[in-house]
């Protein structure tokens, strides 16, 4: 897979038989939305197939940063903010491919979600948290 | 088997023959407007046909396979597909086994092809493998292996050839006809060459002409339509009685139901070689005689309303109770030959929803990927921390940071 | 004169009958042969399969011993059989063995460690396929016999094969009813 910001090789992390797309330059992270299935039916969360639709009717977010291309389908991604009022903008395809996180915006989610530690079992925490569980360490 | 074969063949050589008449008539109309000579017209159609036909006879099936971005695959790759592509075989009673490709493709959907059955192959979508699990993958390739039995493969790739031309014969003749009659504008040059005398009668040809060209493929592409739902519908029944266990086939199709993922290198014409049709829209129920499969939901719902049976017989039987029609789809003496046959039971993992799916379908999903990955030449670093890094090969060679622990590893 | 060609008409025509009808059934008998040869194949394989799974589960220690045996046992015995031609027995021996190796497959439900193996888990899939491969080309067999039997006893084919001795064909079908299958465990091992 190629990186949606740097244009280089991705290469791909598996931890605990969840994948996921990595950057080495820009640190940057794709969550594939098949992936993101395994996760939440493997956390419990029946509406696994809704994930994506939850996510993408998020107001698009107002903001200069450049828009990304989905590295899967190349059509343009939109900008929405998770995590909540503070929370981070992420990009997501809008064909229900996957989700991007830029780099920085992963270490801001896992501060995110240390601040918070909702007990609550939802689908932007489930997430969060296996981010958490990744790059966190 | 070769009763139903045979009876099935007649229903659809009548509709090739129609399709074959509409060629001939294109070509003729084609002579006569352009040449005077109907017979020049039909020469070149029956040129511009006979070519297309042996590109499609010869290569065909490397041009599909390609197009689609289809790998071959060994035993090793992957067992369990290729074993039970080997069951399929058996239990079809195919002599040659097909050789076996995947595409890499999120989207669900499998294809067969190959001129005969001694140049047959089968191929299957990434996310299919992933998503489907034994059951339901014996009643997938069971479905496109009766493709190959029932020579569906070559008879659809001849039909979509005679469609080819037709549709490309008639958007050229009829541009150019446009076009010269615009700007032959009273019709000086032309018209008075091809008819002696007579202005008026030429432009009624001219109209009709006009008209066929434009009906023509419409004519063609829905019996090229009818043609493929039929075979649908029979190489479900086969799928059933080879697994004797409709319910495999039934579940698959219920996934491929609810993925609206359309397939990347689907074409009109490749459409009718694939298990669903490959540009589905959630939104549309596609319901009607354009259509190159039958309704998803209801082939769903006819498999399972077969009763105790995997019987041709007892698929007639559904299809004609769901479909409230006294016209089954098998020929009598077809459901005859073959008898009752009685059904077998789920395979050890579990029936479809019982039996942890979600694991099972975690860990088809990693083999499946790795196989993909193995065959890109990825290399996969196990890290101490528990994470694995799978390394493309453009990036092999340097020095790869683990993003969870730090710890580098040479790649 | 015409006399003449209406009787060397109907020469040809039957000359013509016997020679399609007799194809037909060298076509079916060899149908049939190949679809026994195929069932053959298979179980020939599953011999094979067994002592590499016997080594893999032996290693785990506290597995039933019984089961073990029994399968070793019936592997033999169906070896044995497959040698003397008798098919009636041999389908016997074979449906012994198939509901050995459904219960050694039940006991290893218990050993969670031996269901995490590798090496057991790619014995399982082979195993798994070999065994619906037997059933699915004894299914073909069956099928294919049926249909080469029809023809001997049918008009006007019957003739013709009494004439060159097609014999009837048996089927296969004692595994499919054999009282191990029967009282195996749902599990298609």
């Amino acid at each position: 897979m190629i990186c949606p910001v740097c244009k280089k090789d991705m290469f791909v992390v598996e931890y605990k038989q969840i994948e996921l797309d990595y950057c080495h330059s820009c640190k940057g992270v794709w969550f594939d939305a098949g992936e993101l299935e395994l996760l939440l039916e493997a956390g419990g969360l029946k509406e696994a197939k809704q994930t994506l639709g939850d996510v993408l009717k998020l107001p698009e977010a107002r903001t200069s940063e450049k828009k990304r291309r989905c590295p899967i389908c190349t059509i343009n991604m939109k900008k929405v903010v998770i995590g909540g009022e503070k929370g981070v903008m992420i990009d997501a395809c809008i064909r229900h491919d996957g989700l991007w996180f830029d780099g920085g915006e992963v270490a801001d989610l896992i501060k995110i979600i240390s601040a918070k530690a909702t007990g609550k079992k939802e689908t932007e925490s489930e997430i969060m948290g296996f981010l958490k569980d990744v790059f966190g360490g | 088997m070769w009763e139903q074969i045979r009876a099935n063949r007649v229903r659809s050589i009548i509709l090739v023959i129609l399709m074959g008449a509409l060629l001939v008539l294109i070509g003729w109309i084609i002579g006569m407007v352009f040449a005077g000579n109907a017979i020049a017209g039909l020469v070149i159609a029956l040129i511009v046909w006979g070519f297309m036909s042996l590109i499609a006879y010869f290569q065909g099936d490397s041009i599909l396979l390609g197009v689609a971005g289809a790998k071959k695959i060994q035993p090793s790759d992957h067992p369990r597909l290729y074993n039970v592509v080997e069951e399929m075989k058996i239990a079809s009673g195919l002599e040659k086994m097909p050789d076996v490709y995947i595409i890499d493709d999120p989207a669900l959907n499998a294809f067969a092809t190959g001129r005969d059955v001694n140049h047959a192959s089968v191929a299957i979508t990434s996310g299919l493998l992933q998503k489907l699990n034994r059951d339901e993958l014996q009643g997938v390739i069971g479905h496109e292996i009766s493709h190959i039995k029932n020579r569906d493969v070559l008879l659809m790739s001849m039909c979509g050839v005679l469609l080819g031309t037709i549709v490309i014969l008639s958007f050229y003749a009829s541009r150019v006809m446009m076009f010269g009659a615009i700007a032959g504008g009273g019709g000086n040059r032309r018209s008075s060459r091809n008819s002696n005398g007579g202005g008026g009668g030429a432009i009624i040809i001219f109209i009709i002409a006009i008209l066929l060209m434009i009906l023509a493929p419409i004519f063609a592409q829905l019996i090229y339509f009818a043609i493929s739902r039929k075979r649908e519908y029979l190489a479900d029944a086969s799928s059933a009685l080879y697994t004797r266990y409709p319910e495999g086939l039934a579940s698959a199709l219920e996934k491929l139901a609810q993925s609206s993922i359309p397939v990347k290198s689907a074409t009109q014409a490749t459409a009718p070689m694939y298990i669903a049709n490959p540009f589905r829209n959630k939104n549309v129920s596609v319901n009607d005689w354009t259509s190159t499969h039958p309704p998803i939901q209801e082939r769903i719902r006819i498999l399972r309303a077969m009763g105790g049976g995997a019987a041709y017989s007892n698929y007639d039987q559904a299809y004609r109770t769901i479909k409230n029609t006294n016209s089954g789809i098998i020929s009598d003496n077809t459901a005859a030959a073959v008898g009752a046959v009685g059904l077998r039971a789920a395979v050890a993992e579990g029936p479809v929803e019982t039996a942890a799916p979600v694991d099972d379908k975690m860990t088809r999903t990693r083999e499946v990927n790795d196989m993909m990955y193995r065959m890109n030449d990825y290399k996969t670093i196990q890290c101490e921390c528990g994470a694995k890094l799978k390394v493309p090969p453009s990036m092999q060679g340097g020095v790869i940071k683990c993003p969870r622990c730090g710890r580098t590893h040479q790649a | 004169m015409w006399l003449i060609w209406v009787i060397l008409g109907i020469v040809v025509i039957i000359i013509i009958f016997l020679a399609g009808t007799y194809n037909g059934l060298v076509n079916a008998r060899n149908v049939v042969k190949n679809a026994w040869a195929q069932i053959d194949v298979q179980l020939k394989r599953r011999y094979d399969l067994i002592p590499n799974l016997v080594e893999t589960v032996k290693g785990y220690k506290n597995f039933e011993r019984d089961t073990l045996e029994a399968v070793t046992k019936a592997r033999t015995a169906a070896q044995t059989a497959s040698t003397s031609g008798d098919i009636a027995a041999r389908s016997a021996a074979e449906g012994e063995l198939t509901g050995a190796l459904s219960r050694l497959m039940v006991v290893v439900e218990k050993y969670p460690d031996l269901k995490a193996n590798q090496n057991f888990l790619a014995l399982q899939e082979e195993l798994t396929s070999t065994e619906n491969k037997i059933s699915f080309s004894r299914q073909a067999y069956n099928d294919q016999v049926l249909q080469y039997n029809n023809k001997t006893q049918q008009f006007p084919s019957n003739i013709v094969a009494g004439m060159f001795g097609f014999n009837k064909e048996q089927a296969f079908l004692q595994a499919t009813e054999s009282d191990a299958e029967k009282k195996a465990p749902k599990v298609s091992f």
